[in-house]
């Protein structure tokens, strides 16, 4: 008896429980169906107010943009491309996090995961739903864009399927789609549990709606177990190729400092790095507001700490790998690229990125470091700006050194750059206070299955048998 | 089911091996197979040295490639507290074992720098300001010293964490484990620069002006999927003569088999990725490495290399049937070491052979050579130790594991 | 005339038992398999581990669905690409072949991940006969607690081996806190 309790706790590091308080499923689906069905309190409708507003400043951003075209951001005559296309990769990339817990840590069987899968899931959406708005609008023609989708034009010409754009089109819009299939299988079990519990007609008509008439059979639940295993083999190499397509936009052309071949793996590896510092500024906020600290403890935060030191120094090794291959390439064009990105006028937003991405995470080899929550808010923020800078510092150092010196130039942003990329976290933001207050941010029936008691085999220690 | 709540406890002698299997012979035979193949070797060898040195180094990285997927499947699992592979990782701990093996191994290498290596002559350097550029880096003195300082450096660490975890067998300290988990952090930091840097080294600079970031990962890659194919193999062979004592369980065997599977995955995504920016951008420097792959009878080799080293696999292990098939898994793993030789002389061999494949004599030569001796060492280790972690903390929750 | 009457009654859906843990569901479906009920089933709030195998069910073919339509994803894309840029409208772009097989990986891989998780998820809805708003199980006040913390087997009256009696004894019978009839 007292072997099989052992066995749920580790021998080195006892492990503790998942899910710290009162230890029943009632307790569960009582304490994350509360910020559904409560009145919310004044602090996500604070919340819902300053995002609907920087919403609105996006709406209007993209309002001039269509009304005046893209000579209102801060573009010259090397640099075609900078906010636009920095913020659309910042974005995918901040999505990615959510499918490596959903997913991968499915996969490897990482139970911890469950307290945190189905709000870093909703992430995913919303970060690819402000990813896909910048291919949408960065030409400021919103007639053009269904050059994207395969229809033929006027002139029965097609989408050019050799050019990366397009492989990138597909990808984040299937990486979308999969990631809200994903995500609306885990709540399927979860709004029936709404519905169950509904008090009104109206909601339970609208959550019944959404729950398909779940009714918890095991017949249902073996498919549905199979469907996730699937989708979770499916969304691994998904969320590996979606960031490699978005490298490939970079890395397929001849210009120094985006052809290199590593640049696959190193923007997995920085989107998954940026997308749990989201995850962590996010649920560090949720978990307070939302008391959901129980659920989400240190453990999670500790873990969480731990694959951003592992990913953060990923990204290290891949720009000492770049600046080594780009000396001993010896070819004077890629050696003078990352010599300019270290010292040339961009030198400040190169020297952001280093601080930021690899040497901040560096404080996660502490254990202290990793449970102290002041710190670790700091850095997820010190690692939000750092993966952002990369973008940036990637696309314009290598654009603003054109290959003829004669049109060297700096690209300086404009207030419509800047409202454009701040209010894309107006759509985020909102998008996320409605999740959290329409939606169960924790997967119920997912932390209920790791509970101790859930296992059929488990013997509580009060009773005997 | 209800085996679920039961400590089971293994004792030593249930997985060791005893003198009169025939496993304890595995050194003997290694040290024929290794006899056969130095003879083999000098019969050739002394007329055609050149094709010597290259036999010689496709069969040092193939095996060393073994070792060093060792080495990272310890580190992995310290570094990921893994519970369900506690059983295995001894086989690991052994097969990294032989790294102190391939320092000696290394030296012949030292002697054949002039045949292996184009920027280590010096009239080339001279007459090449690209090399001559990099000669800082690619000069036989600092290639040595790197190349050595690595193997000390895996090979320490080798040996540290295989000494620590037997010396856990005996005391069962748990304090032992804490502190492999400690050292697997930094040590993976370590390796991962190390493992890039020999990739660079070794392979890479056959052909001096060529260059790839991802080649390092490259080499990673199929030292990882040799590690593990070697694994389903030691531990498929060892159950079979029942020398681990029912430990290992079919599911142990299909946690392996996935790992194969994602690291076969994982190989074509970083070939894929690298073949294609470079076809892609089409610049001479960088497209001269495949073109040398793909204008002669190398094309033959590289189409089989994509086909048998991933479409193939893939399919073979994308069913759960087959991972729980022992015989079938033996096959794919199987298969999969052989993939990953080839893999290995596509790396090399075109520098030597420019006008297309060549099949020397002097290549399965070289491969009895290395191979007999790497398998006197590991032999040496099985025997000398339990097969599997005696006392480690986790042990049962390992032997409990089953899959979902 | 009389027990002709008591066959008119509309008759009932069949049986539901309250369970309160997975040990007391996992013990009653193993009982209830071995009873040799066909038509019957388990509910909980979580899948429950191991209850596949207490139950006898078979392996789920939802696999093979997926797998059909990811290689459906694949052939789609690769065609796709190979007509519009091989055939319909040709075009030299860099200097590259018109059917330029490594530049057509990425949309064939993203078609066929598309098409496979199409098939995990509309096949599970599929095998599953979801959506289906009205059961009559969600008429048991009882069973709203599925989806909260409490384990149900029904057992349907269409089942061969269906006897209201002695059915209602078999649950009770495998620990079941509460059994009551379902009406149809």
């Amino acid at each position: 008896m007292a072997q099989a309790v052992a066995l749920d706790l580790d021998p080195i590091e006892a492990r503790p429980q998942l899910i710290a308080g009162e230890q029943s499923f009632n307790a569960i689906t009582e304490a994350v169906a509360l910020p559904v069905e409560w009145k919310p309190p004044l602090g996500w409708w604070i919340a819902l107010a300053l995002s609907s507003s920087l919403l609105g400043l996006f709406g209007i951003s993209i309002a001039y943009l269509f009304w005046e075209g893209t000579g209102i951001w801060g573009l010259n005559n090397p640099i075609f491309w900078a906010f636009d296309i920095t913020n659309f990769v910042f974005w995918v990339g901040i999505g990615h996090a959510g499918t490596l817990i959903s997913a991968i840590l499915f996969l490897f069987r990482q139970k911890w995961r469950t307290s945190i899968n189905r709000a870093a899931e909703a992430m995913t959406i919303f970060a690819v739903m402000c990813a896909l708005s910048f291919p949408g609008i960065h030409v400021g023609r919103p007639w053009l864009p269904y050059y994207m989708f395969p229809i033929p034009n006027q002139m029965g010409m097609w989408p050019q399927f050799r050019s990366p754009l397009i492989w990138d089109f597909f990808a984040v819009s299937i990486y979308g789609t999969v990631s809200l299939l994903f995500w609306y299988v885990g709540l399927i079990p979860d709004l029936a549990t709404i519905r169950d519990r509904a008090k009104t007609r109206v909601r339970q008509l609208a959550y019944g709606f959404f729950a398909l008439g779940w009714r918890g059979s095991n017949r249902h639940w073996q498919n549905y177990e199979r469907a996730y295993l699937i989708l979770a083999g499916l969304a691994t190499p998904l969320v590996l190729s979606v960031h490699s397509v978005v490298s490939f936009d970079f890395a397929t052309a001849q210009l120094p400092g985006w052809h290199t071949t590593i640049f696959p793996p190193y923007f997995v590896a920085g989107a998954i790095f940026s997308g749990f510092a989201m995850v962590m500024t996010l649920m560090l906020i949720c978990r307070v507001v939302f008391g959901l600290r129980h659920i989400i403890q240190p453990l999670h935060l500790d873990r969480m700490a731990k694959i951003m030191l592992l990913t953060g120094t990923i990204v290290g090794y891949a720009y000492g790998t770049e600046f080594f291959i780009a000396w001993y390439g010896q070819n004077d064009y890629e050696l003078f690229a990352f010599v300019n990105r270290a010292t040339g006028p961009y030198a400040w937003a190169y020297w952001t990125m280093v601080g930021c991405n690899v040497l901040s995470p560096q404080v996660f080899w502490f254990k202290k470091a990793r449970t102290c929550i002041p710190l670790l808010f700091v850095i997820s923020i010190f690692i939000n700006i750092g993966m952002w800078f990369e973008r940036f510092v990637i696309i314009t150092t290598s654009l603003h050194r054109d290959f003829l010196p004669s049109s060297w130039d700096y690209f300086r942003p404009t207030f419509w750059d800047l409202s454009t990329f701040v209010g894309s976290f107006g759509l985020f933001l909102t998008m996320f206070c409605l999740f959290v207050r329409f939606l169960p941010m924790v997967a119920m029936a997912e932390v209920k299955a790791i509970l101790p008691i859930a296992n059929p085999h488990h013997h509580a220690p009060a009773k005997t048998h | 089911m209800s085996a679920h709540g039961v400590t089971r406890r293994l004792a030593q002698a249930d997985v060791s091996i005893p003198s009169t299997s025939s496993w304890s012979k595995l050194p003997l035979i290694g040290g024929g197979l290794a006899a056969a193949g130095a003879a083999g070797s000098a019969a050739f060898g002394l007329a055609d040295h050149g094709q010597l040195f290259f036999s010689y180094l496709v069969a040092f990285l193939f095996f060393v490639s073994i070792a060093i997927g060792g080495l990272f499947f310890v580190l992995v699992n310290h570094l990921s507290r893994a519970g369900w592979g506690v059983v295995v990782r001894r086989l690991a701990e052994n097969l990294m074992g032989t790294l102190p093996l391939f320092l000696l191994l290394f030296v012949p290498i030292a002697f054949g720098l002039h045949d292996l290596y184009h920027w280590a002559h010096h009239e080339a350097v001279a007459g090449d300001p690209v090399l001559a550029g990099k000669a800082v880096y690619l000069n036989p003195t600092f290639f040595l010293i790197r190349g050595f300082a690595f193997l000390v450096l895996w090979s320490a660490a080798g040996l540290w964490f295989l000494r620590t975890s037997v010396a856990q067998d005996s005391s069962g300290e748990p304090c032992l484990t804490r502190r492999m988990q400690m050292a697997s952090a930094p040590m993976t930091l370590l390796f991962a620069v190390t493992v890039t840097l020999a990739a660079f080294d070794w392979i890479m600079s056959l052909e001096p002006h060529w260059f790839s970031t991802v080649f390092g990962v490259y080499f990673f890659s199929g030292c990882v999927v040799a590690v593990y194919a070697t694994m389903i193999l030691l531990v498929l062979a060892l159950d079979r003569s029942r020398l681990l004592g029912n430990a290992v369980s079919i599911e142990h065997v299909h946690d392996l088999g996935k790992m194969l599977f994602a690291f076969v995955a994982f190989w074509a995504y970083i070939a894929f990725s690298q073949f294609m920016l470079i076809w892609y951008a089409n610049l001479p420097e960088e497209t001269i490495w495949y073109s040398q792959r793909w204008d002669n009878s190398w094309r033959g080799i590289s189409i089989f290399l994509a086909v048998g080293h991933f479409i193939v696999p893939f399919f073979f292990l994308l069913s759960r049937a087959i991972k729980r098939n022992r015989t079938l898994l033996a096959c794919g793993a199987a298969w999969m070491l052989f993939i990953h030789l080839v893999d290995v002389h596509w790396l090399v061999m075109p520098t030597h052979h420019r006008e297309g494949f060549h099949f020397s004599l002097m290549d399965p030569a070289a491969i009895l050579f290395v191979g007999g001796l790497f398998l006197v060492v590991l032999g040496l280790g099985l025997k000398k130790q339990a097969l599997v972690p005696l006392k480690d903390p986790r042990l049962s929750e390992s032997l409990a594991f089953e899959n979902f | 005339m009389k027990p002709k009457a008591a066959t008119e009654r509309p008759k009932s859906f069949g049986l539901v038992a309250q369970f309160d843990t997975p040990a007391a569901i996992f013990r009653a479906c193993e009982k209830v398999r071995d009873a040799g009920y066909l038509r019957w089933d388990a509910h909980t709030p979580f899948p429950v581990h191991g209850l596949d195998k207490a139950m006898g069910l078979k392996p789920s073919r939802l696999p093979w669905i997926s797998l059909v339509l990811a290689l459906g994803g694949a052939a789609t894309g690769l065609l796709l690409q190979w007509w519009t840029s091989a055939v319909e409208y040709p075009l030299i772009i860099s200097g590259k072949p018109y059917f330029s097989w490594p530049a057509f990986v990425p949309v064939i891989f993203e078609l066929s991940v598309l098409g496979g998780a199409a098939g995990a998820v509309f096949g599970m809805l599929f095998l599953n006969r979801l959506p289906q708003l009205y059961h009559a199980l969600f008429r048991v006040d009882a069973f709203a607690k599925v989806t909260d913390d409490k384990f149900f087997i029904s057992i349907e009256a269409a089942d061969p081996r269906y006897d209201e009696q002695k059915t209602r004894k078999l649950l009770e019978s495998a620990g079941a806190s509460l059994v009551t009839v379902v009406e149809a």
